[in-house]
């Protein structure tokens, strides 16, 4: 093609209309899948991480007594429906938050951070976007890892009402954790390294939201920082729900809620604006596209 | 005599496997016979995808050939790989800056390389910092890599090709990335070594002017082939039935329709090539017959309305050559 | 400087000395400075060590002494089976991958067809990365160890025997797995994404390997009690438990044995490590994929 044919496709005047915000997203949402795809042994081993991090607390709980997780008000399906719930919903976040981090840093490495951004794309959805894909793996991933676990003889509770605030209560998780995924995102985009953030959350939650043990055998001062994180309202409503039958009737559960809705309202203007700042940061010190 | 480079159908097949199954061959380099006598200044030219960057990789090790071998300085690349391997120096211009530590300081990339080179420890202070200093990067030696602009990466890359003083240099676009005065600096340097210490050296570059002002020999690559092979006033006396026209335009209403309808004219071969001065736009004609055409062209653009400053006859260049001989496919 | 005086200085030329100890020294200390620059991560990767032991503990104090009484080491509270167990986990998955992980990442920065064209050999290389995962996975082990035994009170039995016992179980361990290691480097070199074959291994090791539930348990499903008795982290394992927490040393019969299922171990995967590794080399290599990720 000569010069002067190429410049005439493209100097050819096409008018701009403003492309729909879902569209974008599912542009997003299909790019990731398709980069995703191409990396299908990662699922496996995802998978498999999962299925081997549930089968070894099964072990555990075969060494441990229920006792600690019946007094603290979770009735039945013991040690073992305990963990599974903690560790399922925990990782369900983590791997959430972690690969928003991921395709953010991926961007950045590929150089395809700068490219996008200065598209027409607004940065807002470009999160919305990088966001979207990553709940939506997540989320096959619990399912299945809840499944492993009623093989494995886990037991639930399975009313109406007692599941639909269980998911209730994860949709105001999710929503939790965009913010804290965002949030992170915005501090990559200054520090160039796996964020503190999500390590933080992920360690801190693990050790303070009652993963792996009920609240009540901490001391004061990790109980206390623990009521800092969405994980532990979430993680106790939702094992109130699935363990002991409660609902949306209940006022432990009422009170878990609102927190959470609470945690949502303040964070996402705080995660949004602190992007914001990363991502101005990055832009000032000339470090979009660097890693 | 033995030759410095030389190599005996060296040929390169890339399999990009697109799905399962569906499988597409690439001839990188096909058969490539080529031979370098030792102090010689070679020049390889083609167009991207030509296979230049293969051919230097395999003569490196780096890449394994489908076929064929060659020698270096008189060890064969696949059975010899390490003395071959002891007597060069490779430049990797592409990577823009990849390929050092980007979380090391220059020195300590240096050093390391240095290390891995066995150059013994008092000679690689010395040459570091006489290499630091002589690409200007004396007073950033102790900043990461990660900071350096891209030019400063790839001075730090060619103290690096340069450091364990090897006998052949193989410098993949050694000036890319570079700005003018570095460049110039980079290109003396590397005629300094060839002629005062006999180093081979071979060099590609899509700057066709310094391929022309360094290069003793001239081999041009297109589709993974050879397609000549010889000096520069031998690939310029090739040309003689290539005639080429400058046009000085100083004012026009639209460059591209004129190009258009002078490129329509039975007497113009090719435009070769358009250049923005800042006052004026230069096209350059490949003609037949520039006595015959320059009238005819006059007049044309006469009729176009547009502003002509001159229109003189031009020696046909480098360009010219390789335009030629690439797009037309003569050897 | 000018060119003039450039090649004055490269007009004497002092022969080369080829060493592969500075080969090694050069790959190590190069590779340790870059560690070192990721300060931030140091210190994260510190905090969640410490983050973690704190955890187990608050587990233990769900766990039922008596069952863990059936993994054969008396009469031992569950925290100090399971800080043995996390702290040799932690440390062999860490030397493990980070030979991978830095392979991974010479590719990607292209570093790697730089030093294909230099002088050094595929083994100086490894051992100058390996020794690197050594210092820097001990690092973090010590901090497992330290927390559990100074904050936590974890009643090991910590005498210079015990001690030196304890570093050449962990040396035969590395050195058990160093070919398998070396094989996943070599894969990786050709398969480019993720070390797969690490995480798995990492993760079949610490589930079947038994670091927080005594094996006994296992024995209800005996193909995995047969896969686990087939590791080397086993035996390495149990020594070191014995060790720390029985005050054997290496001498006793039940060490012994592990030490000589270790040594075997050794020798048998080196050989096929290297091999696999050379394979991935060649490789790239041929597909000219030394510096694509
Ligand atoms: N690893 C690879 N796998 C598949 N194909 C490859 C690979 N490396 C190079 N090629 C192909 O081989 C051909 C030659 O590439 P090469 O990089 O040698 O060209 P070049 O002459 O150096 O081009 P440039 O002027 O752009 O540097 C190209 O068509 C390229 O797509
Ligand atoms: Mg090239």
């Amino acid at each position: 093609m000569d010069v002067k044919r190429l410049i005439e496709i493209i100097s050819e005047d096409i008018p701009r209309k403003k492309t729909p915000i879902y569209r974008i997203v599912l542009s997003f949402i299909i790019r990731d899948f398709k980069v995703w795809w191409t990396y299908k042994f990662w699922l496996l081993l995802d998978i498999s991480g999962i299925i081997l991090f549930v089968i070894t607390y099964y072990l555990f709980s075969l060494i441990t007594t229920s006792q600690q997780v019946q007094e603290a008000g979770y009735m039945v399906g013991g040690y073992f429906t305990f963990a599974l719930i903690g560790i399922a919903f925990q990782q369900y976040v983590h791997f959430a938050v972690q690969s928003i981090n991921e395709s953010i840093r991926e961007e950045q490495w590929n150089g395809t951070m700068e490219t996008i951004l200065s598209t027409a794309t607004d940065f807002k959805i470009f999160l919305l976007g990088e966001v979207c894909f990553s709940f939506i793996v997540s989320s096959a991933l619990l399912l299945m890892s809840l499944l492993l676990g009623i093989l494995l003889g886990a037991e639930f509770y399975t009313t109406p009402t007692s599941i639909l605030t269980a998911i209730i209560l994860t949709v105001l998780l999710i929503a939790s954790h965009m913010d804290i995924g965002i949030l992170s995102a915005g501090v990559i985009m200054k520090v160039k390294q796996g964020s503190p953030v999500t390590w933080a959350f992920s360690w801190l939650s693990q050790l303070v939201s009652g993963v792996f043990y009920p609240l009540k055998l901490l001391p004061w001062y990790l109980e206390w920082l623990g009521r800092a994180f969405p994980l532990t309202y979430s993680l106790d409503g939702i094992r109130l729900c699935l363990q002991s039958g409660k609902d949306l009737t209940s006022p432990a559960i009422l009170s878990n809620i609102m927190c959470l809705i609470v945690f949502v309202i303040v964070a996402t203007p705080i995660a949004l604006y602190i992007f914001k700042v990363g991502y101005d940061a990055a832009r000032r010190d000339g470090s979009l596209g660097q890693y | 005599m033995e030759y410095a480079v030389e190599t005996f159908d060296l040929t390169k097949v890339f399999v990009d496997k697109e799905k399962k199954g569906a499988e597409r061959y690439v001839k990188a380099v096909d058969h490539v016979n080529i031979k370098v006598k030792h102090g010689e200044f070679f020049g390889l030219l083609g167009p991207n995808g030509a296979g230049k960057t293969t051919l230097i990789k395999m003569l490196c090790t780096i890449i394994l050939p489908t076929e064929g071998t060659a020698k270096v300085n008189g060890y064969d690349i696949l059975k010899e790989p390490v003395k071959v391997r002891s007597c060069l120096g490779w430049f990797h211009g592409e990577t823009g800056g990849r390929s050092l530590y980007w979380r090391l300081n220059a020195e300590d990339n240096l050093r390391f390389y240095a290390y891995l080179q066995n150059v013994p420890k008092d000679v690689a202070e010395k040459r570091i910092n006489a290499l630091l200093e002589f690409f200007e990067l004396s007073k950033d030696r102790k900043k990461l890599v990660k900071d350096y602009s891209t030019g400063m990466k790839v001075r730090v890359m060619l103290a690096r090709a340069l450091l364990h003083n090897p006998p052949i240099l193989f410098m993949d676009e050694p000036t890319i990335g570079l700005d003018t005065i570095s460049a110039v600096e980079t290109r003396k340097l590397l005629k300094a070594l060839n002629t005062e210490l006999g180093k081979t050296i071979i060099f590609t570059s899509h700057n066709m002017f310094e391929v022309e002002q360094l290069c003793e020999r001239i081999a041009i690559m297109k589709d993974g082939r050879i397609i000549a092979d010889a000096p520069p006033s031998v690939l310029r006396e090739m040309l003689r039935d290539v005639h080429a026209i400058e046009i000085e335009i100083r004012e026009v209403n639209n460059i591209s329709e004129t190009i258009q309808s002078l490129s329509s004219l039975s007497i113009v071969r090719k435009v070769v090539e358009t250049r923005n001065d800042s006052l004026s736009i230069i096209v350059r004609l490949q003609v037949d017959d520039e006595y015959e055409a320059i009238p005819i062209i006059a007049s044309k653009l006469r009729s176009l309305g547009v502003k002509v400053s001159a229109i003189r006859r031009s020696e046909p260049t480098l360009e010219d050559i390789f335009v030629r001989l690439t797009k037309e496919g003569a050897a | 400087m000018r060119v003039e005086d450039i090649i004055e200085l490269f007009r004497e030329d002092k022969p080369r000395v080829s060493s592969e100890i500075r080969h090694v020294w050069a790959v190590f200390w190069a590779n340790f400075k870059i560690f070192l620059s990721y300060r931030t991560w140091v210190i994260m990767e510190t905090i969640s060590t410490v983050a973690s032991v704190a955890m187990y503990s608050f587990m233990g104090l769900q766990v039922d002494a008596r069952r863990v009484a059936l993994a054969g080491y008396g009469e031992v509270d569950w925290l100090s089976f399971a800080l043995v167990g996390v702290a040799t986990a932690n440390y062999l998955w860490m030397c493990i991958s980070r030979l991978s992980h830095s392979l991974q990442h010479e590719i990607r920065e292209g570093t790697l067809e730089p030093i294909i064209t230099s002088l050094i050999n595929m083994r100086s290389y490894i051992i100058g990365q390996s020794i690197r995962g050594f210092i820097v996975s001990g690092y973090f082990m010590l901090g497992v160890l330290v927390v559990g035994i100074g904050i936590l009170r974890v009643p090991l039995v910590i005498n210079p025997e015990t001690i030196l016992s304890f570093i050449a179980i962990i040396l035969l361990m590395v050195l058990s797995y160093a070919g398998i290691g070396i094989m996943a480097a070599g894969l990786i070199l050709v398969y480019k994404k993720g070390d797969p074959l690490t995480f798995l291994f990492a993760s079949i090791t610490e589930f079947l390997g038994g670091v927080l539930f005594p094996l006994k348990y296992l024995e209800s499903i005996p193909i995995l009690y047969a896969i686990a008795w087939l590791m080397p982290y086993t035996y390495a394992l149990d020594a070191a438990r014995r060790i720390l927490i029985n005050g054997a040393t290496i001498f006793s019969l039940n060490v012994l044995i592990d030490v000589a299922v270790l040594l075997a171990y050794t020798i048998i995967f080196i050989p096929i490590g290297l091999r696999v590794f050379r394979w991935g080399v060649n490789r790239i290599r041929y597909e000219g994929t030394v510096a694509t990720y």
